[in-house]
């Protein structure tokens, strides 16, 4: 691994370290309050970096045979599990990286993972199924077989969870085995999040739109207008901003008052080419976004969901994941060559 | 736009049984230097006996606005995603489709969803036909007809297992429905990997580079005999025939791979468009000429050959060598009339009436177009008969613009640019359309509206 010094930042973002590993950056995540930087490759190479130097703490390679697909960090920082297309998940600890349990569940991609908030449940989708396991790999509940292959997973309480697949977004009650609600939209939902209430649900769709639903009034809408398809969604923490991608711009929805409907939403330029990646800060409005050049900005957003950018940094290749360390004070993002950064937020 | 660091990606379609999975066997065990990153659908009765192969289920995806031209793949769009993230292990990709498989939504992935569109490059659609099987398939099932219609390969199957008449009548058949594939024959999916891959069948300036028309020529003549002949003087026999002369074109050096025989016989084709000289019996044929041979007098005519050296003679006649018993004997050997057999002979198909439901014809025009015109009659075409126009490729003339245009679509999926400026005297139109039901003289019609 050797060491990259010629990233440029601007503005609220300071250069902490840098780091390369060996391939594309599926994922990477604090851990352990901060300490720990986890990175996932699409190789199988999971890398441990301190948090304040970057130097290597723990390192494992292909853990995954064919392509790591999602790693995934507890909420408590303490685990971490991957997924790759052997089918396997690995669930493993984060301070030594010992292997805790490997779930083997057959022919298929094992494409997503979400771990609850108490953190004591982990769902995975696999094709047209959903699992969920306890923190030791011990298997909890399993859904019916969807209709198509399950395009996102979500949780929305701590015994409920949602799932996404072509034309429809389902809500099981996991500890009763129950069908809560169906959402039907006849499209191809690539993606889905909850606001942190879990009352809405918004879904990018493959046809350049983002639908969404209220769950407590059934109340539902369709914004269009995207050139490319919304892939990258996210809400706020305090679930009233919604921002899209979908083209270089990102648009920020707000669900103040009785938006978004019928609101001009924020439209935040800065990328020349297609946003990747973002991820909202958990305290304060601030967003943190790269793009498929590599380049990488940081909005200070207001209620109705405009704002500027008011940090920017360079990348290497496509950036392919944003993590906001748990305080705001940090940033990492990793990218396409396998080039780690991390920066020092000013507040 | 720029393919130049995309992927190429051939779709591989064909019912259960034509012999999809050889094909791939065999363009994967080739040496080629390529790395092809295999996407199956099927579990074919044959493995597949290489790294990287990825299964997947076939998801077709229809939007919510209903329009037929939206329709993808949805597997297909998560499997290259995927893929994308280590490009440094492929250079090509083949996705294999059911035979069962609708091949729009596969061709419309890589033109509707702007993630793949950025990194990968539709090469071509090749559809294997079981020549065997294939006509009672084609009536009644609407996906074999598809897959017919959408190629720009057909791959012409297990023809060891039935009769040349049957192969040609079957030949004749297909290109009827699709006039723009290119035709080739094999008995195990035994195809040269050149002849599938790299193809560049979307990249419409490449086509034309190569050749001056998207149709796939009928050819003027319906035999080719190939002479192993030493230098010296050789006679031509023909006997009372159907016809009071033939057309033929006699080529030195002529090999016999399939490749050989396809550039000699788009030379011919060629050949046959000049005038033709009127040859008398006991006249001599001159190679690379377009021979009218004049057969009105009784009995055997006689023609000559003079061969200066050692070498394979080529015949491209008008008619079979049956019909007139032709017969190539050899004038210096110590028995004057030695026969030389024949090294090796087919049969091409000539231009054949077809009933199929789905068909193909070319608007071919002199003449500039008014661009305003044209773009009104297209859009209302293709809202109204999209959904029946399976592939469409088309170069126009317009008005006071100097360059060559050029346009393809797949259902109502249309892409067009100008190309490169038209050469002194090349200026003519040409539209080929394949579909379902087409009203060719309605069409024909509508676009001599658009002329100037």
């Amino acid at each position: 691994m050797s060491s990259v010094n010629l990233i440029e930042s601007k503005g609220v973002l300071r250069n902490n370290w840098n780091i390369e590993v060996d391939d594309y950056v599926i994922a990477c995540e604090w851990a352990e309050g901060g300490n720990i930087l986890l990175v996932g490759d699409v190789a199988g190479g999971v890398n441990a970096l301190d948090g304040k130097t970057g130097k290597t703490l723990w390192q494992k390679s292909s853990i995954h045979e064919g392509n790591l697909l999602a790693m995934r960090v507890s909420p408590n920082g303490k685990l971490f599990a991957t997924s790759g297309q052997d089918g396997c998940i690995l669930i493993g600890e984060t301070t030594e990286g010992s292997v805790i349990e490997t779930i083997e569940l057959g022919q298929g991609w094992v494409e997503h993972l979400e771990w609850s908030k108490d953190g004591m449940s982990l769902a995975a989708s696999i094709s047209k199924n959903v699992y969920i396991f306890d923190c030791k790999g011990k298997e909890k509940w399993k859904s019916e077989q969807h209709s198509s292959t399950v395009s996102a997973i979500a949780w929305s309480r701590n015994d409920e969870l949602a799932t996404a697949c072509y034309s429809k977004v389902a809500f099981y009650d996991v500890i009763e085995n129950k069908t809560k609600q169906t959402l039907q939209w006849k499209g191809s939902l690539i993606s889905m999040k909850l606001s942190a209430d879990g009352d809405i649900v918004a879904c990018g769709s493959q046809d350049n739109t983002v639908h969404f639903w209220r769950r407590s009034t059934g109340q539902d809408s369709m914004m269009s207008g995207y050139r490319g398809k919304p892939s990258s969604i996210a809400f706020d923490s305090t679930g009233k901003l919604l921002a899209t991608g979908g083209s270089e711009i990102i648009t920020v929805w707000s669900f103040e008052n009785d938006g978004p409907e019928g609101t001009t939403p924020g439209q935040l330029c800065h990328h020349q080419s297609f946003v990747s990646d973002f991820s909202f800060a958990p305290q304060g409005k601030r967003l943190a976004s790269g793009a498929r050049d590599g380049s990488l900005a940081v909005w200070g957003l207001k209620n109705d969901g405009h704002g500027g950018s008011i940090g920017t940094s360079q990348m290497s290749a496509q950036v392919s994941s944003i993590a906001w360390r748990k305080d705001s004070r940090a940033l990492a993002a990793g990218d396409a060559r396998g080039l780690v950064v991390t920066w020092k937020v000013k507040t | 736009m720029n393919n130049f660091n995309k992927v190429p990606v051939t779709i591989l379609t064909g019912f259960l049984g034509s012999g999809k999975t050889t094909l791939l066997n065999r363009i994967l065990t080739e040496e080629h230097g390529r790395r092809i990153a295999v996407i199956e659908n099927e579990f074919g009765e044959v493995g597949i006996d290489q790294g990287l192969v990825i299964n997947a289920d076939e998801e077709v995806f229809e939007m919510s606005n209903g329009c037929i031209c939206c329709t993808v793949r949805g597997d297909l769009i998560r499997v290259l995603g995927n893929l994308m993230k280590r490009r440094d292990k492929f250079d090509y990709v083949l996705v294999e489709t059911t035979g069962l498989a609708d091949p729009g939504p596969v061709a419309q992935t890589f033109f509707m969803d702007d993630e793949i569109q950025n990194e990968f490059t539709l090469d071509g659609i090749v559809t294997l036909v079981d020549a065997a099987h294939i006509d009672q398939q084609l009536g009644r099932s609407d996906e074999s007809t598809e897959q017919v219609a959408f190629a720009d390969v057909l791959v012409l199957n297990k023809t060891d297992l039935v009769n040349d008449e049957s192969v040609d009548n079957l030949e004749s058949r297909l290109r009827g429905m699709n006039s723009m594939a290119r035709i080739l024959r094999s008995e195990n999916a035994n195809v040269p990997v050149d002849t599938v891959l790299n193809l560049n069948a979307f990249d419409l300036d490449q086509v034309l580079q190569n050749r001056p028309t998207f149709l796939e020529p009928e050819y003027p003549f319906e035999w080719t005999g190939v002479y192993k002949v030493e230098q010296g003087q050789y006679e031509l026999t023909l006997e009372e025939g159907p016809d009071p002369n033939m057309s033929l074109v006699a080529l030195i050096d002529q090999e016999y791979s399939e490749e050989d025989l396809n550039s000699s016989a788009e030379k011919c084709v060629r050949l046959y468009a000049d005038d033709a000289n009127a040859l008398s019996p006991g006249e001599v044929i001159a190679f690379e000429k377009h021979i009218d041979l004049q057969l009105m007098s009784d009995g055997q005519k006689s023609f000559f050959l003079e061969i200066n050296k050692n070498c394979n003679l080529g015949l491209f006649t008008q008619h079979t060598a049956e019909e007139f018993d032709i017969k190539l004997l050899s004038r210096d050997s110590e028995d004057k009339n030695m026969e030389v057999p024949v090294t090796f002979e087919r049969t091409w198909v000539a231009q054949h009436e077809h009933d199929d439901e789905v068909g193909s014809f070319a608007i071919e025009r002199e003449g500039d177009v008014d661009i305003e015109k044209m773009n009104a009659w297209l859009s209302k075409l293709l809202a109204e008969k999209g959904v029946d126009i399976f592939r469409m490729k088309g170069f126009i003339s317009i008005a006071d613009d100097p360059r060559r245009f050029v346009f393809q679509g797949v259902h109502m999926l249309f892409d067009s640019q100008p190309e490169r400026e038209w050469a002194e005297g090349e200026r003519r139109n040409q539209i080929v359309f394949i579909g379902r039901n087409l009203d060719e003289e309605a069409m024909q019609d509508d676009f001599d509206k658009c002329l100037v």
